[in-house]
């Protein structure tokens, strides 16, 4: 009931993680959810999808491990940093 | 691509605002209290004959949640204990944010902080809101099977509150297989039947809020001691 807020709190999570990369922009993140996390993956995908499909920093993959706990976390996310490959 | 390790808890935001209010409650020795429960469960019932049985020498407020209205305070407001209703517009749940706006400028020390959160079983688990212990409330009319579709809270919550027991004759509840299907999600839980109407069980949970507010007063006591050596 609550994915939307969670899918908001991964995105402010992703912009805090972003700040020693100005520039970049998140590409994939990848979350744990727990059995008993009482949150629905699905709907967490669907919330996520919904407020970044049209946002400024495009598109970003989800990757949902299911995990047996109360977990929510974040386990690391993929930066796109093409810049860096031009430039080399 | 550059993967970069995160490793953290998605609510971290949350959980560092819960740490600030629990700091301050562990300093003043406040108990505080998140009481969950399903809309209509008898969360404010109970906390208005929790607030009419204890004195004005107790210094006791409350905090309620709700989607919309202020309802719910101005029933709890007439028992001269200081009272706050947090308006979520919307949101299934409080967090950590709202109740420390809402404890901004509270007058002097508290023995004991109730807050009531928005009438939900699934979402109010997931946010720490700084409090000593999360308190479940099943009504006798939900149904006993509760524990089990949503273990969640029940895993979580220190104490559960069976409500409404006097109306146990008009409805199918089984008592014990209640116990045993919330003792199956949390060993340990403890377990309170109450009514409201009644009054049932209501001296065995103001007995258990007493001596857990005083295990908080005795440790802020002994820490104040510990800093002043």
């Amino acid at each position: 009931m609550h994915e939307m807020g969670i899918a908001c709190s991964i995105l402010e999570a992703i912009q805090r993680e972003l700040l020693p990369y100005p520039e970049k922009r998140a590409v994939k993140v990848a979350v744990r959810v727990g059995e008993m996390a009482g949150v629905d993956a699905e709907s967490l995908r669907f919330c996520l999808e919904a407020i970044t499909k049209n946002s400024e920093s495009g598109p970003l993959e989800l990757e949902i491990e299911i995990c047996r706990s109360d977990e929510l976390e974040l386990a690391y996310l993929e930066i796109d940093d093409a810049e860096r490959q031009v430039t080399a | 691509m550059t993967r970069v390790a995160i490793e953290k808890r998605v609510l971290s935001e949350n959980d560092a605002e819960a740490a600030v209010i629990r700091q301050r409650l562990r300093r003043e020795g406040t108990l505080c209290l998140n009481l969950i429960g399903s809309p209509g469960a008898g969360k404010t019932a109970l906390l208005e004959r929790t607030l009419e049985r204890l004195s004005s020498e107790n210094a006791v407020a409350v905090l309620t949640g709700d989607i919309q209205t202020d309802c719910d305070a101005r029933r709890l407001m007439r028992y001269g204990h200081p009272v706050r209703q947090i308006t979520t517009a919307g949101a299934c749940h409080l967090d950590a944010r709202m109740v420390a706006r809402h404890l901004e400028g509270w007058p002097g020390h508290l023995d004991l902080l109730l807050i009531e959160n928005v009438g939900n079983l699934v979402c109010p688990t997931s946010y720490d809101l700084g409090e000593d212990a999360k308190v479940v409330l099943l009504s006798v009319t939900e149904g006993e099977q509760k524990p089990l579709k949503y273990p969640g809270i029940f895993k979580k919550a220190d104490l559960m509150i069976l409500t409404k027991t006097d109306l146990l004759p008009y409805v199918s509840f089984d008592l014990e297989r209640v116990r045993t299907n919330a003792r199956l999600i949390h060993p340990a839980i403890e377990i309170i039947e109450t009514s409201a109407t009644t009054g049932a069980g209501l001296d065995e949970w103001i007995g258990w809020l007493a001596a857990r507010a005083a295990g908080k007063q005795a440790q802020a006591e002994r820490e104040v001691e510990h800093a002043g050596r």
